[in-house]
């Protein structure tokens, strides 16, 4: 202790060694700080908080400078959750001790970690707008912010009080208890949190007030009784003493939960996630199958083609041979009446029997295209041997045609035009060998070529008298 | 029984850790020891 005058160590007496000052009063003065420190401790050390704050307030009002005793009540209100309050306790208590001072360790405590201290800001920022809250009636947004707050510092007494008393106003005593209790367990004689809770347990147990019975009270702290509507509800109080066991029995509870949802959901689910791979690689598989079975049957359709195209060729061949045959039986029957003339140019049957042979193959195989040198050798034999021939047949027709044989007549008058075109008298007779062996359609078709072919001729004038002759008949 | 409204009247909205500094300024420090000093003081300049 030093003189408050010169700043001199006091001794035993009442006054100052060095200045003579009185500080008999000035002593006393410390004395009573230093008693409310000790007192202050106390209150501290069995969790008197408030009690605490109270008595180290009172020996910082005496003596300021009472550094241990600012230091304690900045600890309690660290405790307490105030953690500006306790800060500015020890940023004082540094600036009136800086050296050897504990207030240092704490400032660096809280300064050194930013995410403490964020976490501190927040925590009261949240506790403030829960207020904010409070005071514009929105209560459920209240509770909802002291909920986080208290998750961020559960040490907060006035966030544990501010929500109790929100419990309290919505009369849900038992959470209003819980935190209360709660801050009980922290500050053992707060006189709010004693008076709440005394409002609580008069709303819990109203029949059991004024009564007061020690076997009653007795058995009120075995049990928990309160009126719910018009139901009085009755819960063991001892119930948080086996804790463990609940504990234990609430984690074998939730195992059995677990797995049963393992089995119930997850294995399900897997089941069904294995079904719907399973059931793509057989949409694919399939899809691979369709698109094969689909090209197969293009493929066939294909081969069909290709088939029918086989046979078509196999058929045009086979017919080109066929002609070819036809061909070339006219080209050798050509030759032959070439070879047949060149040997010997008056056997003109010879050579009018191979012209005759291949104008019947040409007949038989129809109007076809024949090389440029067959169609010239031919219709040279022809033009060489025609006269003749023609001579020929028009000699042995009408022989045949005079003695009455019509039937070997027609052929060979047919011959002999043929050979000769401009022998208009065997056309005109072969017409009446027709016409007499009965056949008047014929007879009718080449009396009506004569008319036309050899106009103004007798044969003509014949001609058209028996084709009227003919119609007169009919 | 309590009266949330008046109960509510009582709850104060918290010091922010910016709000500290101000708040160790303003702290009125004057302790009984002070007031004891100023008092000896005067008493001597009556006396005087």
């Amino acid at each position: 202790m030093n003189c408050y005058q010169c700043g001199c160590t006091l001794s035993e007496h009442d006054f100052c060694t060095n200045c003579g000052a009185d500080v008999a009063l000035y002593k006393r003065i410390i004395y009573i700080s230093n008693r409310f420190y000790n007192d202050g401790l106390e209150r501290a050390g069995v969790r008197d908080l408030t009690g605490a704050i109270t008595s180290l307030r009172q020996s910082l009002k005496f003596d300021k400078n009472n550094v241990e005793a600012r230091n304690l009540l900045g600890l309690v209100y660290f405790e307490t959750g105030e953690v500006v309050a306790a800060l500015s306790e020890w940023v004082i208590s540094k600036n009136l001790r800086p050296k050897k001072n504990i207030a240092d360790d704490y400032i660096n405590m809280i300064q050194t970690n930013q995410n403490r201290l964020d976490t501190i800001n927040q925590t009261i920022k949240k506790y403030n707008q829960a207020l904010t809250y409070c005071n514009q009636d929105s209560l459920d947004l209240a509770v909802i912010q002291l909920k986080k707050v208290l998750s961020l510092n559960p040490k907060f007494i006035r966030a544990h009080q501010l929500l109790a008393l929100l419990y309290i106003n919505s009369e849900e005593w038992e959470r209003a208890k819980r935190e209360l209790s709660k801050c009980l367990e922290i500050d053992t004689n707060n006189t709010a949190t004693l008076r709440y809770l005394k409002e609580v347990d008069e709303m819990l147990l109203p029949e059991e007030n004024g009564k007061g019975s020690s076997k009653k009270q007795k058995k009120s702290n075995e049990v928990i009784k309160y009126q719910s509507g018009n139901e009085t509800i009755i819960q063991p109080a001892n119930m948080k003493e086996s804790r463990g066991v609940t504990s234990l029995l609430n984690l074998g509870i939730g195992l059995a939960i677990g797995i049963a949802i393992a089995f119930f959901l997850i294995l399900p689910a897997r089941i069904q996630s294995a079904k719907a791979g399973i059931d793509e690689e057989l949409r694919k598989v399939s899809e691979q199958s369709d698109s094969k079975t689909a090209t197969i049957d293009e493929l066939q359709q294909q081969l069909g083609v290709l088939q029918a195209e086989n046979e078509t060729l196999q058929q045009d061949v086979a017919a080109y041979m066929g002609s070819d045959d036809g061909t070339l039986q006219s080209v050798e029957s050509l030759l032959r009446a070439a070879d047949a003339y060149l040997t010997d140019a008056e056997d003109v049957t010879t050579v009018e029997d191979y012209l005759d042979q291949i104008e019947t193959e040409m007949a038989e195989e129809g109007e076809q295209e024949n090389s440029e040198a067959f169609d010239n050798l031919y219709h040279t034999l022809l033009a060489l041997v025609g006269p003749q021939v023609a001579e020929s047949y028009d000699e042995e027709g009408h022989a045949a045609f005079w003695a009455g044989n019509y039937e070997e007549a027609i052929p060979k008058l047919a011959k002999a035009y043929q050979y000769d075109p401009t022998n208009g008298q065997a056309l005109f007779d072969l017409a009446n060998s027709y016409y007499r062996s009965g056949d008047e359609t014929k007879a009718k078709e080449l009396y009506q070529e004569v008319v036309d072919l050899f106009p103004n001729t007798e044969k003509a004038d014949k001609s058209a008298a028996t084709l009227a002759q003919i119609a007169g008949a009919e | 029984m309590i009266n949330f409204e008046e109960e509510l009247k009582k709850f104060h909205p918290s010091l922010e850790v910016e709000d500290a500094e101000e708040a160790i300024y303003n702290q009125d420090l004057t302790d009984m020891a002070d007031l004891m000093v100023k008092i000896v003081k005067e008493s001597k300049k009556a006396g005087e």
